[in-house]
Order: C-alpha cells, then structure tokens, then sequence
C-alpha cells in the first residue's frame, strides 16, 4: 500500500514539474518577439561555429591541375598537425590560382587577408578593383585592406565565446555561492569545531601550496600559452581538492575530543550577502578594466574577469528561491528520509530554483558581450591582432569618413546585445507566476 | 530606523577595506615602476660614475617620498625563501629578480650575498675611468653588469659571465679591479651549489606593524590626503575636481532631461498596455536600452562632426575659446560641444529610467484603490496623473540616489571618444598609465557613493512610503 502511494507521489511530482515547464514554454511561446530572438541565437551560434565555412580565403572544393582538393578540411587536418600540404598547395594565393573549376565560400575572404588593391577603405557601394562580383567586399574594407564582412562574421565567434565563457563562470561561483547562502540560511549549517579548524588550517595550506608556492610556474606558463597556464592551473587546483579532502578525512578523527565535537552553528548566509553587498558596490567596469589593463592583452582574461565580477545577480535570485525552496515540504521530506545535504541541495533544492537564473544568464550573456565590445573598442585587453566587432568599430574613429565601419560592427553589437535581452525579457514574462493562466 | 542606518554604516567599513585591498594589490601587480615615472627618467644620463649617483640618490629620495621603500603590507604570508627585507632593495627589477633568484635557490642570505658583490662590481666598473682606449670595453663591460641584473635563468647568467671573462681577457687595461668581478662570480656560485629549493615549500609569517605602504597610503586617504598623481605631479584632488566638474555637469544634465522625458513615456505605455500605440513605445525604448552608446556616439561623429557628411557640430573636447573671451561666447561654444555627448548619456538613462517608470505604474494600476478611483467615477485623467502618478513616482525619486554615483564615475565610452576631460577620461588614462594614487581615489570614491546612495535610496524609500519599515525584521 505504501509503495503504491509513493508511486504515485512521483508521478503527480513528475506530472506537476513536466506542467510547469510546459507551461513556462507555453507563456514563452506566446511571445513572438522572444520567440523570433530565441532564433536568431541560434542563427548566430550557427554562424560562430562554421564561420570558416561563410567566409574562408580557401575553397571548399576545387579541382587543380587534375587533382581534386578540399583545401577548407584540409586546413583544418594541417593547423591540427595531422597532415601536410599537398605538394601543389604549399604557400600558394588561393586567390590567383588557375582552377579547372572551384567552389569558394560565400564570402572569400579571412579577416586577416589584406586586399591591397582595395586598400583606404572601400565603401560596400562604390567602385571595387575587383576580378568580377564573386570576390566583392559586400561591406566595404577598412584601411588595410581587410574585408569587414568576413571580420563580422568571424567577430561572432569571439562575441558569444565572451558571453558563454564568462556566464559559466558567474553561473558556476553564483549557483554554489547562492544556494549555499539560501540552502543553510543562519542556521542550518552545523558543523563540529574540529572540522571547522580542520578545514580553515587546510584551506590556507592549499592556497599555500596550490598558488604560493606555485606562483612562478603559473606565471610562466602564462607567458607561453593559455594551455599551458590551463594545464598548471588544473595540477594546483587538484592540489587544492586533494588537501581540502584530506581536511574532511581527517575531521573524523577529530570527533573522539569531546571539545572538537561539539557542532556549532555558521552564518554563512551572512557572510555570503555582505560578500555580495561588497561585489555590487565595487564599479564592475571600472575593475576589469584595471585588471585588464596590466595584465597580457588576452581575451580569455577578459572572459575570465568579467565571469568574477558577474556573479552577484545569479546567486542574488538563486538566494532568494532557496530561501523559499528549503521551507517546502519536499526537502522536508527528503530530510526525513535521511539524504545527504548535499544530495538534497544538488539534486532536490537547486533544479528547483534553477528556473529564474535563466533570466539572470539571458541578461548576463547580453551585458558581458557589451562589456567586452566596450572593451575591444577602448582597445584595452583584447590583443591588437584579434578581430572583434569592438576592434572593428574602433577603426572607425581614425576614418570618420567611412560610415560601414562605423554602422555594420556595431549593428551586430546592438542586434546581438538586443536578442538576448529580448530573451530575457521573454524568460522573465513566462516565469511571471501571474501570467500562469 | 537608527540601529538600521547604524547597521548599514558598520556594513561600509569591510567594504571600503576590500576594495581598497583590491586596488592595492592590483596596483602592486602592475608593471613598470611609478618611481621611474615621476622621474621622467632623463635617459642617458648614465655616463660616469657622479651621474649615476646622483640619479641612484634622486630616486631614492622619490621612493623615500612616496613610502615606496616600506614593506608592502602589515604582514606576510610566503614560502621561507622570500625575506623580509627585500623592500629595502631599491629598484622594482632588482626586487622582482631577486624574490625569483631566492625562489629557485632557497638561500637568502646567498642571494643577498651575490646581490651586493654585484653591486660593488658595478660601482667599481663605474668608478674607473673613460679613455679613449677603453671606451668601447667599458660601455660594453657596464651593459654586461647592468644586464645581470635582470635575469634569473641560469643559462643566460652564465652566458653573461663568460662574455665578461672574453672582455677583460681582450682587454687588460680594465683589469684593475678585476676582484670584484670574481668575487661575483664566486657568490654566484655559492649561491648555485648551496641551492636549497625546499625553502619554498616551508610556509613562513613576516610581521611588519604599522609602518607599512598600505597602512601609509589608507591612513592617508582618510584624513584627505589623495596623493599626488605620477603623471604631473599635481594633488590628486586637483585633478579630480578639475575632472569632477564636467562630469557632474554633463550627468546632472542628462538626468534631468532624462527624468522629464522618462516619467509621461513610462506612464503612457503603461497606461496604453496591449494598445498598438504602447507595443511601438515600449519596443522603442527596449531597443534604446539595448543600444550600445558608444556606437550611437561614433556614428554620431562620422554622419555629423565634418566626415564625409554633415558637418553640424564639434566632434572632439569643449572648444578653444579663451579664458578672457566673453562669457556668453564661452558659454555657447562649451554648450555646443557638449550637445552630442548629452544626447548619448541622455538617451541610455531614459531608456532604463522609463522601463522602471512602466514597471512602477503599472504595479500601481493593479492596485485596488485605482479601482476604487475609477469605480466612483473619476476622470480617467486624474485616476492616471493624480492617483496612479504620484504612488508610482516614488520608486522612480528613489532610483535617482542609486544611479547618481554610477553617473558621477562618468562614462568611459563617450568622454573617451568625445574627449571631454571628465572623470570617465582621467581615470580611464590613469589606468592605463597605471597612475594608481588616481585609480585608487576615483574606486574609493565611487564605492563610498554607491554605498551611500543605495542607503539614501533605501531610506528616502521608507521615508516617502510609510508601509516600509526597518525597526521590524527586514
């Protein structure tokens, strides 16, 4: 008889969570314009990811002396080192060569190729020295030479890198930061004294020995390459894991003293608001540009800095519904039934709070590749090689007199910026429990 | 209310002291040595042995004055191959290449040791004097030693010393003191063969006391002294009211204009909800709030300040007029430049300012006292401008005090691409030129206002609606 009810709990649980996405969906879709904006991310990742295929100076096909290539796949296979030019492809202008038949892509052109011939930035509708309409700069080129077009669809890529890298930071610091903050509130965190000195002890021996003692070997896999820094900084985290786990171990021993037993209380809900008090009153734009500044022009740096600092919102609303969530009779029940803390804040408690941090990673997203483009057009932090909508919108304050350079870059900033607010906004609409009909 | 405000206040001390240790360390990351900068570094100056005294004792007189010579913080926690007295080493370089030569050697006392055989070396070297013979063996000899200075890696240090022994072979009449060089030589390796690497895994606790830089620069700070900015020497509070002014003028302006613009389209496309009408409004203005402003000012700049365009009005700073010219003339040039920057800090903040006023008013709108209003028959325009209007208001006053300080930072973007000579301006040149006694006043003092106006924000809220309180649980 028991079995039987339980069942049923979970299927009327199962059926009342698959309703509330339903109709979260439901609102969302109501909503043609967050509908239309939902698309038109997916245009835009689409865009990112096969950017080499929308504007490439290498064909996609093309029959040479007899011989038929791939030159794009080829391309890859080569920078990845597995293979080698072919022995008539070495060094060659793709451009000039005498093809029996080729298939370029849309646009053939590399942000970084120099078109010398339309150098001094050629407006998209005068006259172009070009061979015929196939190798038209549709959006004009900058001083240099480069093609714009190609520059934005390339810019894409780094755009929603920025955005998506950035948010999983913050959404990772946020969402533990938060639930552990709405989770245990003042009162709930309960925890022996010896596991408490344990803990603080070991905390400082892994910074210790994670980065103190470390701290030459990370600066100078920086220098190298961001793998290598990667790599470095993994081997001091797994450092860090291993003491920490090592603490908690021992803790265990530490409960035969009787002293060392005794459980007392944490308010880490306190500690973590104050913490998010001070991140909101520090000017955000203001401290990763200082950060920015001293640090190697690196746009992962960037990623990185702005991922810090954009936490407070995601773990501010995460705060807020784990506040309610943990007074529900479910994590009740789940107390009852023995689980873990951990266990019930990761499974239980967060995938049901999980909802109106969407909004937060929607704007988030939308500010972060702001800040960026921002960035890039002070030109602070982003490397002076790498080609981004701000880099190119920048240029065109050394050339007032070309207007593409101004309008396109920054069109696909505004349009961009404005999608994932509209999403946003959408989210915010059809988790609105007062439009639930 | 009291014990609230007083609660709020004591939350203002570990804020400002994070941020402040935040600026702090940044600034100590930073590359280049601020010492070198306020010397303006007369390069070459360098020649003989009086010279570059002279120059060794300017600097450190600089240093002395800007407390550059004491340790950094109140205590340190490191590996025990740091010292705790690598803070008296003058020059930045040296101090970064000896912490790293201490690191892989683990030997302080070798280090140091290796350190002043150098030094007296170089003194030596700088004291002999130039011939015609010697010239180029000497130059090259001094380049050598100077070089020493800079590196760590093993190999390189090696190479250097027998490019030096190639040199004083060629060449027998710099051999006079030829001791010293083998002395260095010999410390170094010392310093090599007694390595004891393990140091950096024995964590050590150095206690300054008070007299330290950052004591130095906080106590500072809160009796009023800002420092004085490396770049040109002047007191930092010169230059941020010299900066402070235009910013305030410009953000007061924008705000104002933005608020009389804000609260009828706030109220109209609340009012008009589900109307065509409000659909055109409320997407008009989302796409303001999603334009990046610093776009709008750079096409601003290419279609109206000369270009290839129209040629309306001044792209760049506040006009040239004399100081002496007539006021109005004055006036008029300055208000003509400032137009364009206006319009693109005014359009950003109207944006935000009438989203809020909608969400306000029709919060209100919903309410049951509307009803009522209505249900007793009252103008549709007195329910909407009298009743609604003025609850709807008080969140909009209030969000005045929480995004005046943001505004008072100024915006990077426009004063960057209008060059108007604001804070925006001067901090972003001060960060990029890492002129930190700016940097760390200009965060102090944008934190403080944001702190403060969330607080008057907070309390004007309770003050202005009497069904928010504090003296019961928040």
């Amino acid at each position: 008889m028991a079995e039987v009810t339980e069942i049923e709990k979970k299927q009327q649980l199962a059926a009342s969570d698959q309703s509330f996405w339903a109709n979260v969906k439901k609102q969302f879709k109501k909503n043609r314009v967050a509908v239309f904006a939902l698309k038109f991310i997916v245009l835009l990742v689409a865009i990112a990811i096969f950017a080499d295929f929308f504007a490439n100076d290498k064909p996609l096909i093309a029959k040479y002396k007899g011989n038929t290539y791939f030159p794009l796949l080829r391309s890859y296979s080569v920078d990845l080192g597995l293979a080698e030019w072919q022995s008539d492809l070495q060094n060659v202008e793709w451009k000039n060569l005498e093809y029996d038949w080729v298939v370029f892509p849309l646009i053939p052109y590399v942000p970084k190729n120099i078109d010398s011939d339309n150098a001094q930035s050629v407006s998209p509708f005068g006259e172009q020295s070009i061979k015929s309409t196939r190798w038209r700069h549709w959006l004009g080129t900058d001083e240099l030479g480069h093609d714009v077009l190609s520059g934005m669809i390339h810019g894409t890529r780094i755009a929603l890198f920025v955005g998506l890298v950035s948010m999983s930071i913050a959404s990772l610091i946020g969402i533990l930061l938060g639930s552990i903050a709405g989770y245990f509130g003042d009162d709930r965190l309960r925890i022996s004294r010896g596991r408490l000195i344990l803990n603080v002890i070991f905390f400082m021996a892994a910074l210790f020995y994670g980065f103190g003692s470390r701290s030459y070997i990370l600066s100078d896999a920086i220098a190298i390459s961001f793998g290598k820094f990667f790599f470095e900084f993994l081997i001091s985290l797994l450092i860090i894991i291993v003491l920490m786990f090592a603490a908690n171990f021992l803790a265990r021993i530490t409960k035969l003293v009787p002293f060392l037993a005794v459980k007392i209380k944490i308010p880490i809900d306190i500690v973590i608001s104050r913490l998010i008090e001070i991140m909101v009153s520090i000017p955000t734009l203001f401290l990763i540009i200082s950060v920015v500044a001293i640090a190697k022009p690196s746009i992962f740096i960037v990623m990185i800095i702005i991922g810090l600092t954009g936490w407070t919102g995601i773990a501010r609303f995460i705060r807020a519904e784990l506040l309610k969530v943990r007074n529900l009779e479910f994590i009740e029940a789940a107390n009852a039934l023995g689980y873990s803390e951990s266990r019930i804040v990761f499974k239980h408690a967060i995938p049901n709070a999980l909802s109106p941090v969407l909004i937060a990673i929607a704007f988030g997203i939308a500010s972060a590749i702001l800040t960026e483009a921002t960035l890039s057009f002070l030109g602070i932090g982003v490397p002076a090689e790498s080609l981004t909508w701000g880099s190119l919108l920048s240029a065109s304050r050394q050339n007032t007199g070309a207007w593409w350079l101004a309008v396109f870059p920054g069109l696909a900033i505004f349009v961009t910026v404005t999608v994932y607010n509209l999403v946003g906004e959408g989210l915010t609409d059809a988790l609105d429990p007062r439009q639930k009909k | 209310m009291f014990k609230y405000i007083f609660k709020r206040l004591l939350i203002f001390i570990p804020t400002l002291f994070a941020i402040s240790l935040l600026t702090f360390v940044i600034s100590l990351n930073a590359p280049g040595d601020p010492v070198d900068t306020m010397l303006n570094k007369n390069a070459g100056g360098e020649g003989q042995a009086s010279q570059k005294l002279a120059t060794e004792k300017a600097y450190n007189d600089i240093r002395h004055q800007l407390g550059f010579d004491l340790p950094v913080f109140y205590f340190s926690f490191t590996n025990a191959s740091c010292t705790d007295t690598l803070h008296r080493v003058p020059k930045k370089n040296h101090r970064d290449v000896l912490q790293r030569l201490a690191f892989q050697y683990g030997n302080w006392s070798d280090v140091a040791n290796y350190y002043m055989q150098t030094k007296s070396f170089e003194n030596t070297i700088y004291a002999l004097p130039k011939t015609e013979t010697n010239a180029t063996a000497l130059i090259k000899v001094r380049d050598y030693v100077s070089s020493l200075y800079d590196t760590y890696d093993n190999a390189r240090i090696k190479t250097i010393f027998s490019n030096l022994d190639f040199v004083f072979n060629e060449n027998p009449e710099i051999r006079t003191n030829i001791g010293f060089y083998i002395a260095t030589k010999e410390a170094y390796n010392t310093m090599f063969v007694n390595s004891s690497p393990y140091t950096r895994y024995v964590p050590t606790v150095h206690w300054y006391g008070f007299e330290n830089q950052y004591h130095r620069w906080i106590s500072h700070f809160l009796v009023g002294d800002f420092g004085i900015s490396y770049q040109d020497k002047r007191p930092v509070s010169s230059v941020i009211w010299d900066a402070v002014r235009w910013t305030l003028l410009l953000s007061l302006m924008s705000m104002i204009l933005a608020y009389i613009l804000a609260i009828p389209l706030g109220v109209l496309s609340a009012v008009r909800k589900g109307k065509r009408s409000e659909r055109v409004i409320t997407t008009f203005l989302f796409m303001l709030y999603s334009l990046p402003n610093f776009w709008i000012a750079t096409m601003l700049i290419v279609f109206f300040c000369g270009g290839d365009y129209y040629d309306v009005f001044p792209a760049f700073g506040l006009g040239n007029l004399p100081d002496d010219a007539p006021f109005f003339d004055r006036f008029w040039e300055t208000s003509f430049h400032l137009v364009l920057p206006l319009f693109c800090l005014t359009y950003a903040s109207l944006a935000f300012i009438s989203r809020q006023m909608r969400g306000a008013m029709l919060n209100v709108i919903g309410q049951d006292y509307i009803r009522t209003a209505r249900a007793k028959g009252l103008d549709e325009k007195d329910v909407v401008w009298k009743h609604a209007l003025r609850n709807s208001l008080l969140p909009i006053i209030t969000l005045f005090a929480s995004i005046f300080p943001l505004a008072i930072s100024g915006s990077f973007a426009i004063e960057q691409i209008f060059s108007i000579p604001g804070m925006g301006k001067i901090s972003l040149e001060a960060l990029i030129s890492r002129n930190y006694p700016i940097v760390f006043t200009v965060m102090m003092f944008t934190a403080i206002l944001t702190l403060v106006g969330n607080l008057v924000a907070d309390i004007l809220y309770a003050a202005i609606d009497p069904r928010i309180s504090f003296s019961s649980k928040k």
